[in-house]
Formats: structure tokens, sequence, C-alpha cells
């Protein structure tokens, strides 16, 4: 909840923060931009002002600048009236002397005068004026004194210097002086009076005239022209101003301002504007200012009295308004504007941006929600899930209890129940039922404690390859009651060489048979194949990408099958690489329905079936899972392997890693491998040297001068494929066939190779030999085992293949047409070995034994693994013992015991002789080596036997035949085991129950048996009732004495030290159970005691 | 029920026996033993075997009551034992006797007892499953079949 709050809390922060930083500065910006527009507004208002101030003063000053010319001219008159009386009539004549020289004086000093002159009331007139550049002197003279009023004008060029006439005097109209106003004014008036008059040249310019009185007769007058005073002010730079001056009585000097006239009233000047739509007044006599539109230009007209040379005068200055001023304040103003619209603007995209960042906010507030609410979820869900494991651990752990109970009780119903009746059969499929819920919940138990991590791999040590083939053991006659082969692949043989490995045996039991039953439940037809091999160190990576390399995986298996030695090494070398790890990888081919594509990834859950296939399976479908989960523990990883199309089934692939037993040395390997004993050596001679195995190549004479043959011949395909793929492997050359028909034909070619080679010199060795050919063949092993016949050897040194090895598949057609066809091969052979290995099923025999030649063998299905070696071997290349007289001492046991089987029986065989190889090297190996390999061969010695005895030819597989022998044992049970087994051996029995009975029978035996013993040998319990063993013996031995024999007496015993029963005069002990392999053995000693 | 399901079932459950160390290989050279002349050979030693524990195992609880213990005769008693369960491939009964002899050389009684309980317990587990085993294969050949091996 916190967190909710620190979340909703922060946009709104970022909000409040945001907006205070929007409108703060906008609003300072506008008031600081406010104040500085108004100030600048104001500024240049008043420069405008100051501006406009100035030009006026300008104006005034200029205006000013000509100085009236009053006091000159004041001057100028009482100097000139000084040298005149007041009474006395001025003449020319005076005119000419006195005043006009200080006329010329004032004219010629006084700066910018125009124009001066004398004016006496009389009429006299003198002036001096500027005419153009030239000074002219005007006068008026009276020649005539009497008639005053007479006057003559004159005009006369006055030298510019000097002011004397150097010119004609030209007389003239004359001016009108004296009638002016001007003169009137100026007459009495000592002071001064100032006018705008003209002057007196021919252009009548406009001069302001001063002019004094002089005496009263005369006035002075001295004029300044108007031009000097415009020139001035259009030198003044008014800024675009425009000037009109005119005089107080009306005389306009300057007319600057268009449209308007000044119109005088009331002794006071008004500037009357003459616009379009109407007349505008200004009056001139307040020093306003007045905004003004003149045209279409807008100006501020001011005006002012202003004095100019003593003449009162208005004039008017308009200066243009719509200049610096209205722009800044114009611009002040868009500024403003511009700068409102930019915050607008601003604010505007603000808003837009914090309300996204708003919803951006409140999005992510509801993924958040949504998270928490999501892994509160997870943990309950994983809560729940873990609680429900827990209680299914528990739950199936009762369940078992009270599983365990109904089976007891059901078990103690069917005791009850009479044999035979429903209520009994009712029983049993309760009983199944059971059985098969507790099959179920063993899985889910397992998957449980997988789930809870408890499952732990257990190390034990134990024989790879053994396992393997066990395991397909097991499921052959399951596949076989389905009509599926299971066949196991030993591909390169890598497995076998890897003897002893550490593991979970269990575990991977579990896995195989689990993935084998599987592939066996859902094969209706076809095979199921089991491949394993070392996987190479690189091979994990692939695995793991498994699907798309398979094939590639596959064809490399292939190619390792044919470069046999390199995958010797390679297995080596996977070893040595990861000094204690080796990965064994395994592939479970089927040939039924197959997985969908898409289900291939969910099979490996927990309680997924297929439904399409698993139709009718009962399971739960943890089966995969558990295995999964048990390949994940050693390290391993399982997966569907992609088939070739329209290859059908399913092929597992997984792969786990086991640790090698420690071997450290190569030498102690090489120890092993012979120990072992299984191992198979190519007959390469190269190999020959590097591995020395020496047992299984000595008797190798020359590998490469001859080859045998070997010809299959299977129903099965797989079957056949992967047998003659592993004897190709071993350079053997193998034919196959695999319909009925064939083989006859097949079986000629053969015959006739044989019979191009052997033509030269079979008269030679056929020479001593009965005519009945099809006895060759018989007596052949017969004599080899007497050492005596050296025809093999002699066969040997030619090239043909000197050996044939016929393995027919008893199921693949009727067994007499593959027997006639077979004995027909025969007869047509002269000399070679040949040896038929028949292949039966173990539930339907169908071998007709009474037909079988003696040297043939019969092996169960399935033919793979230790029981295809064990055909191999069978070839002489191969180390097979029967063909060679060449046998060192340890062979020497073999041989006796097959002599005694001859002595027993008119028919030898490889049979007995192969039993006794197996004993052999079961004794050599001791009980570390594989027992299950012994259990088949004896197994197979066993099942033989009583069949030849129901045959024509009696007793054949009874070494025993007729022999005597007493059995001393007081449990029942035991006694009964002891009495069949040795009767099935052939042999006699007598019973007794302790030793008393026993030295009783021996002396009765002893006093009534005249020739011979009355018993071959006594098997003795040692701990019996009344009398045991050992005092049995004892008295025994003391009986015997009296008639010069000796009894064996072997004794039988729990007890794995027979110390005591030597001790106590027996020969031998055997350790219970009874075996009947074990006896013979012991059987064989003593014989062998006894003779030599 | 079908008879070949029967076999396979036979199979199957035999398998298991094997598998969880019940039975061991002297079991399967017991029936290798059995044919025409014997046909109930097994049968008939198991049924022996079964006897002779039941007669074992009350002199054990018999002889382990007594107040002072004759350790030599239990340790007969259990040698016996032994022997006959280890004849028929009894695995896991013949492995607790071994334990049962080892206490008995040490007078341990009480480590006796859990051994005598032990091995009762693994008696009648084995019992009940040859029985029950028996049945199925007297059901096939009732049905007209052959045991499969």
């Amino acid at each position: 909840m916190k967190l909710n709050l620190l979340i909703a809390s922060r946009p709104v922060a970022i909000l409040i923060f945001l907006a205070m930083l929007v409108l703060l500065p906008p609003s300072i910006v506008i008031t600081w931009w406010y104040k500085t527009g108004r100030i600048i507004g104001e500024n240049v208002d008043l420069n405008t002002q100051k501006l406009h101030s100035g030009c006026l003063s300008q104006v005034d000053t200029t205006a000013k600048s000509i100085t009236p010319l009053n006091s000159s001219a004041t001057n100028l008159a009482m100097l000139l009236s000084s040298s005149f009386n007041r009474t006395y009539e001025i003449s020319f004549d005076d005119v000419e002397t006195k005043v006009a020289p200080t006329l010329f004086l004032a004219f010629s000093t006084i700066p910018y005068l125009s124009q001066i002159s004398y004016v006496g009331s009389g009429g006299l007139f003198f002036s001096y004026y500027f005419d153009g550049n030239q000074t002219v002197s005007a006068y008026a003279n009276s020649s005539y004194s009497s008639n005053r009023k007479r006057y003559f004008w004159y005009k006369q060029p006055v030298d510019n210097h000097t002011g004397k006439f150097n010119g004609e005097a030209v007389r003239f109209r004359g001016f009108n002086a004296t009638n002016t106003s001007w003169f009137r004014a100026a007459l009495h008036n000592s002071r001064g009076y100032s006018s705008v008059e003209t002057m007196w040249n021919s252009g009548d310019d406009p001069l302001f005239l001063t002019s004094v009185g002089m005496l009263g007769t005369g006035v002075i007058s001295m004029g300044v022209p108007v031009k000097r005073l415009t020139d001035l002010f259009s030198g003044l730079d008014l800024h675009g101003g425009i000037l009109s001056l005119i005089t107080m009585d009306e005389k306009l000097l300057v007319d600057g301002i268009p449209n308007t006239k000044f119109i005088s009233a009331n002794s006071s000047i008004v500037l009357q504007l003459m616009n379009p739509n109407g007349a505008q007044n200004v009056s001139c006599t307040t020093p306003e200012s007045y905004i003004l539109h003149i045209g279409e230009e807008e100006y501020r007209v001011s005006c002012s009295a202003v004095e100019i040379s003593g003449v009162p005068s208005v004039y008017a200055l308009a200066s243009p308004q719509k200049g610096l001023a209205s722009l800044v304040h114009s611009k002040v103003n868009h500024s403003y504007i511009a700068l409102i619209a930019t915050i607008v603007f601003l604010v505007i995209v603000l808003v837009f941006f914090i309300s996204s960042m708003g919803k951006t906010a409140q999005w992510m507030m509801c993924l958040h929600d949504k998270l928490i609410k999501q892994m509160e979820a997870t943990q309950q869900a994983e809560r729940k899930s873990m609680n429900k494991s827990l209680a299914l651990v528990g739950a199936s752990h009762d369940i078992r209890a009270s599983l365990a109970g109904i089976n007891g009780f059901i078990d103690l119903c069917l005791a009850n129940a009479a044999p035979g009746s429903d209520f009994e059969s009712y029983l049993k499929q309760m009983s199944h039922c059971a059985q098969d819920l507790l099959g179920l919940l063993n899985s889910i138990l397992d998957t449980s404690k997988i789930e809870a991590g408890m499952m732990n791999l257990e190390e034990q040590e134990f024989n790879l390859a053994e396992l393997v083939e066990h395991v397909v053991d097991l499921y052959h006659p399951v596949g076989m009651i389905k009509g599926v082969d299971v066949v196991l692949d030993p591909c390169d043989g890598s497995i076998v060489k890897l003897i002893q490995v550490k593991g979970d045996r269990g575990k991977l039991m579990q896995i195989l048979s689990n993935v084998l039953s599987n592939a066996v439940k859902f094969t209706a037809e076809g095979h199921v194949c089991l491949r394993a091999w070392v996987g190479k160190p690189d091979f994990e990576t692939e695995i793991l990408a498994s699907s798309r390399h398979s094939f590639h995986n596959y064809l490399s298996c292939l190619v390792k099958d044919e470069n046999k030695a390199r995958g010797d090494m390679n297995a080596l070398r996977a070893v040595g690489q990861n000094h204690d790890s080796v990965e064994i990888v395994f592939e479970v081919d089927d040939t039924g329905k197959g997985i969908p594509k898409e289900k291939q990834k969910s099979v490996f859950e927990n309680y997924v079936q297929v439904k399409e296939t698993a139709a009718g399976q009962v399971g739960t479908g943890l089966g995969l899972g558990i295995v999964q989960s048990l390949v994940r523990l050693m390290g391993g990883e399982i997966g569907i392997a992609d088939k070739e199309i329209g290859e059908k089934g399913t092929c597992f692939r997984f792969n786990v890693f086991l640790k090698t037993c420690e071997i450290s040395s190569s030498g102690n390997l090489k120890g092993n491998k012979e120990a072992q004993g299984d191992a198979i050596r190519p007959p390469s001679p190269s190999l020959h040297v590097q591995t020395s195995s020496a047992r299984l190549t000595v008797r190798t004479l020359s590998p490469k001068s001859d080859g045998s043959q070997v010809v299959l011949f299977m129903q099965n395909n797989e079957r056949r494929r992967v047998s003659q793929k592993f004897m190709e492997g071993l350079g053997i050359s193998v034919s196959v066939v695999d319909q009925c028909n064939y083989l006859p034909s097949a079986l000629r070619k053969i015959q006739s190779k044989l019979n191009s080679y052997h033509h030269s010199s079979r008269r030679l060795d056929m020479s001593g030999r009965s005519d009945n050919s099809s006895s060759s063949s018989k007596e052949m092993p017969l004599s080899a085992m007497d050492g005596t016949d050296y025809k093999l050897p002699l066969n040997r040194r030619r090239d043909a293949p000197s050996f044939i090895l016929l393995v027919i598949d008893v199921n693949a057609g009727p067994f007499s047409e593959l027997w006639r066809i077979v004995a027909e091969f025969r007869r047509g052979l002269q000399s070679t070995c040949c040896k038929v290995v028949w292949l039966d099923k173990p539930t339907a025999r169908m071998i007709n034994p009474v037909r079988l030649d003696p040297g043939d063998e019969v092996l169960l299905q399935p033919f793979h693994g230790s029981r295809l070696r064990r055909v191999i071997k069978l070839l002489p290349e191969f180390g097979a013992a029967s063909s060679q007289g060449a046998s060192g001492n340890s062979e020497s046991s073999k041989h006796s015991y097959s002599k005694a089987r001859l002595r027993n029986s008119q028919h030898s065989g490889e049979i007995q002789e192969y039993v006794s190889s197996s004993d052999e090297r079961y004794s050599k190996k001791g009980s570390s080596s594989s027992p299950t390999l012994v259990r088949t061969h004896v197994r197979v010695a066993s099942k033989i036997s009583p069949i030849h005895q129901h045959g024509a030819e009696s007793s054949t597989g009874k070494p025993l035949f007729g022999k005597r022998i007493l059995i001393a044992e007081d449990s029942q049970m035991l006694s009964f085991i002891a009495t069949t087994t040795v009767r099935q051996l052939g042999a006699d029995v007598k019973n007794c129950v302790n030793g008393k009975e026993a030295v009783e029978l021996v002396c009765d035996g002893l006093k009534t048996q005249t020739n011979g013993l009355p018993y071959d040998y006594i098997l003795m319990d040692c701990e019996m009732s009344e009398m045991d063993g050992y005092e049995a013996t004892r008295l025994i031995r003391i009986e015997e004495e009296k008639y010069g024999v000796h009894i064996p007496i072997i004794a039988l015993t729990a007890h794995t030290s027979g110390e005591e029963a030597l001790e106590a005069g027996m020969d031998s002990h055997l350790v219970k159970p009874l075996k009947s392999e074990k006896l013979m053995e012991v059987i064989e000693n003593i014989k062998r005691h006894s003779s030599g | 029920m079908d008879l070949v399901q029967l076999q396979r079932q036979l199979v199957e459950y035999r398998t298991s026996l094997y598998h969880e160390g019940f039975l061991d290989e002297q079991y399967t050279q017991l029936q290798e033993l059995q044919d025409e002349n014997n046909p109930d050979f097994v049968v008939e030693v198991v049924s022996l075997f079964f006897e002779d524990s039941e007669r074992l195992l009350n002199e054990l609880t018999k002889a382990l009551e007594q107040q002072s213990i004759d350790f030599k005769r239990v340790d007969a008693h259990v040698h016996q034992l032994k022997g006959s369960s280890s004849s028929i491939g009894a695995q896991r009964v013949q492995k607790v006797c071994i334990a049962f002899r080892n206490y008995c050389e040490e007078q341990n009684v009480e480590g006796c007892l859990k051994c005598l309980q032990q091995v009762r317990h693994e008696y009648s587990l084995v019992k009940t499953k040859l029985e029950s085993m028996f049945q199925l294969e007297q059901q096939i050949l009732s049905a007209g079949g052959s045991i499969p091996m």
C-alpha cells in the first residue's frame, strides 16, 4: 500500500511542480517586459518632445541672430545731427559732403547691410544699395533751390571700396520715400522704427528696414535683406519639420507648411489649415502644440511669437508625428502579443505533456497493481502445489499401507477359497487389480519424490553390458507374445569394452525398463531396438540440439562400426579424457504408431498421455516424466530423435553419465579385459599386438589365410541387420538370407565356391575316410576332441572358407523343410567344417531334436548380446576350442571332461564341449564375472539333455548316466531338490535322512556288492540330526578300509569354507544350494584325482 | 481372461519378483529341473520349503521365548532355514538369516527377536508372492496353455 501511495503521489507532485514552473516565469517576464516597454515608450516620447523643443529653440536663436540695427542707426543719426544745426536747412551739398561719406562708411562696415539711405523731409535723398554685386548710389538733388518742390533723381554706380562715383549718373523716376508710412513713423522717432519693406533695387526684394529720425528733418534707414534670414532657416536641421514665418503685419516671410494660411484677427495671428474636410485653426499666441493631419501625414504643430530684427512676427513649426516614437510604441505592442502567444503556446504544450504523463503514470500504476496481484497469485499457487505434493506423498504412503493390507487379506481369502471356484477367480482378479494399483502408486510416489528433490543416486559397481542385455532379455518374452522382436544393437561394441562402471544400477534399469516397456506396449508389429554406445566427449551438445543432427549421428555411429579400430581408440580416449566419467548414449527405436510431432515435447511432462495412441492402454502418464527426471539426475538428457520420413515409430534417445571404475594403468585394463573374456577381438594382427588378449587370439593361426563364412537366416529384418553389421564389423564374411526360398540357392553358391577350391586336394584328404559323407562332418569335431586328427589344419592352408556357420531361425520356415535344406547342404560338403546354430523360441519349441545333427547347437532367442558373442566364438579365428588340437594345460580339464562325456554317450557334440568351455571360463573368472552368461549356458545344456533323452538314441546329455548316488540330507525339501538335480544328470539316486542311515546303507551295500562300489558318489549334508555328516563320513571311511575301496563323498554345506569337511575325510565339498554344473565340476575333479 | 494376456502377466509378475529381489537365479535352476517326469517339481519343492520354514519358525519362536536361550539351537535352526531358503532362491529370507546368525553369535537377544520378526515377514511375503504366481500358472495350465519361460 505504501508503494501504491508513493506511485500515486509522484505524478501529482510532478504536476504541481510543473505548474509552478510554467506560471511563475511568465508572470515575472510579462511584468518586467511591460515595465521595460513603458519606460522605453516614455523615453522615446521625451526624446521626441526634446527634439521638438530643440527645433523650436533653434528657430528662435536663428531668428534672433538677425541683430536689430536700431542702435547703429540711432548712433549714425546722432553723429550726423551733431554736424548740423537744429534749424539749419540742409542742402544737397551738405548731404554730399557730410552725410554721404558717413553713410558709405556705415554701409561698408556693418555686416549684411544691403541698403542704407538718408531721406530728408524736404525731398533730399541719398542712398547706397547693392544691385546685384554692384554698389549703386541713388540720390535726389535740388538743382533749383527756389522751387523746392522740384527734385531730380539720379542713379550712379559707386566703387565698392572707396565710395567714389565711378560711373555715369542716370536720371530716373525716383522713389516716393517721403510718403511711406515708415518715413512718417520714423521722422520723429529718435529710437528707431523697424519694418519689412522692399529694397530700392530693381528686384524689389523684401528687407528688414530700420529707420531713425534725424533732427526732425530727415530719416536715416538701414536695411538687411529677408533672404539672409531664410538662408539661415534653410540651413537648420529640423528633423523633417516644416517652418512657416509671418510678421505681425501679415507679411509672409517663409511659407513651408502646405495648405495653410495665416489669418490675423484682433491683433493676433491664427494659422488656418485648409483640409479637404474643413478648416482647422491653430492660435499662434499661446506656445501650445497641436496634432494636425496635413495631407496624409500627421504633424505636431507648434506656434510661437518671435521678434526678428525688431519686427514682431509669428512662426509655426510642424514636425512629423510618425517617427521613432510611434514606431517604438507599435513594436512594443507587437512584442507583447508575441510574448503572450508564446506563453500560451507553452502552456498548451505543457498541459498536453502533463496529461500524457498522467496517463502513463496511471497505466504504470495499473501494471504495478496487476504485477502485485500476479505475484500474490503465483505465490499462492506455489504454496498450493507444495501442499498438494506433500499431501500426495503422505496420502500415497498411507494408501500403500492400506493396499498392502488389502493384498494380504486377498491372499488369505485365496488360501481358503475352493480352487477353481468363481470366488477364487474373482479374488485373483482383485489381487491383480491391487497389484496394478500398487504399480501406479509407486510411480506417483517416485514423481513426488523427484518433485520434492529427495531422489538420490546410489552408487554401485556393475557391468553395463550385462545390465543392458538383461533388460532386453526381460522384455523379449513380453514382446514375443505380441509378435514384436526386441533387439539389442551393440553398435560399435563400446559398451562391452567398458566392463565395470559405477552408477545407480537400479535407476538405470528403471529408465531402460520404462522406455522399453513403453516401446513394446505401443508397438503392434515389427521390432523394438535398443542401441547403446559410449558417447564421444563432444556428443553432449549434439544430443541437446538433437533433432537436426540425429541422422548425422546415426551415420557416424555406422561409420564407427566400419572403422572399428578407430572406434576402439575413440572409446578409450573418451574414457581417458574425462578420467572417471563416461557418457553412455541409448536409443530405443520402435516401429509402433509413433508420437505426433506436436506432442513430442509434452510426452515428458507428468500426467500427459498421447490420446490417439494411448487408447486402451492403462497408465498414469507418469512414466516418461519419471524417466526424464532420472535421466537428468544422471546428468543426461532425453529426447525424441527424428526418424527418416516414411519410417514408422518413435526413437527415444537419452544419455547418462556413469563413472568408470578406477582402472589406473593400461596394464590393469588389459588384465581386466582378459579376465572378463567377453570382449571379442577382431582377427586383425595389428590389434592383437596392441591388446595382446592372449586367451582369445592364441588359437588363431593365420587369420587372413582363411575366413569363416557365416550364413544368417533370420526372419526379423532388424535383428538380421544388427547381427550382420556386428559380425561384419569384426571382419567376418556374412551372407544373409531373409526368405526360406532363397536359402538353398545361397547355400549352393557357397558350396560351388568351396568345391572349386577343394578340387585338387580332395582325394588325398578323403582317402582314409569312410564313404559316408555325412559322417565326415559328424566326426570332425569328435576327432578334434581327441586331438589326433590334423585334417583341419591341412584344410586351413587353402584360401577357401574353412568353417561355415549357419545361423537359422526356426521360426522363419517349417523346421522339416529347413532341416532338409541343411542336410542337403551338408551332403554337398566334403571336408569343410560346418556347424548349424538353430535359433528357437523359448515358448514354442519347434525343433524336433531327434533330427538334429549332433554338431548343431540350439539357442533360444533372443539372439543378441552374449549369445551373439558366443556364437561368434564358435568360429575358429575367434578361439573356438573345438577345432584346434593345440591346447595348453588350462584346457586339460575340458578335455578330460569331454572324454568322460564321450564315454557315456556315443554322441559327442558341440553342446557338451561348449558347456565345458563355459564352465572353464566360469571357474576362471570367479564370481565377479558374468553369472548371467553362465546361467544361460547351463540352461541350454540342461534343456537339451532331456530332449535327447526322449529321442531314439537315449541318454545324450546325461553325464552321470548309470551312476548310483547316495544322498544323505535331513531336510526333506533339500533332499528333494538334490535328488531331482542328480536324477536329471542321469544317475540313480538313493535317499536317506541322516548320517546313521547313510552309514548303514553303505555297509549293506559293501556287503552285498562284490564288484565295484555300492555307490559311485555320496552327497552328504554336514549338519544332520541323529548323526551329522562328518561323523558318518568317518564311520564310512573305517568301514571302507575293510574292503579296500574308496567311495567319493561330497559334502553339502551352507558354510563357505569346507575345511572341516575335508578333515573329516570327504573328498570335496559343495556350497548349498546345489547346482548341477558345480556338482559336475567336483565330480570331474575327483575323477581326475583318482585316475591321475 | 485371455490366455496370451495371462501368459504375459505371468512373465511380468515373475520379472517383477526377480526385480524386487524376492527370487534369484536359484529359482530359475529349480524351474529348469522341472520336466515331463516331474511336472510339479517346483510346486512340490516350494511347498516343502513352506512346511519346513514354518516348522523352523515355530521352533525359533519357542526357543527365543525361553528364559535361558540356547543359542546353539537357534543358530542351527537359522542355519537350516538359510540353507532351505537359498535352495529355492528366496534371496531376501536368506539375507535376513545371515544377519540373524550374526546376532546369534553375539548372543544378542533383541537383535535375534528383531530378525525373527523380519524373517517371518519376508517369509510371508515370499510365500504370498510364490503362491499367487503358482495360481497364475495353474490358471494358464487349466486354460490349456503352456507356461512361458
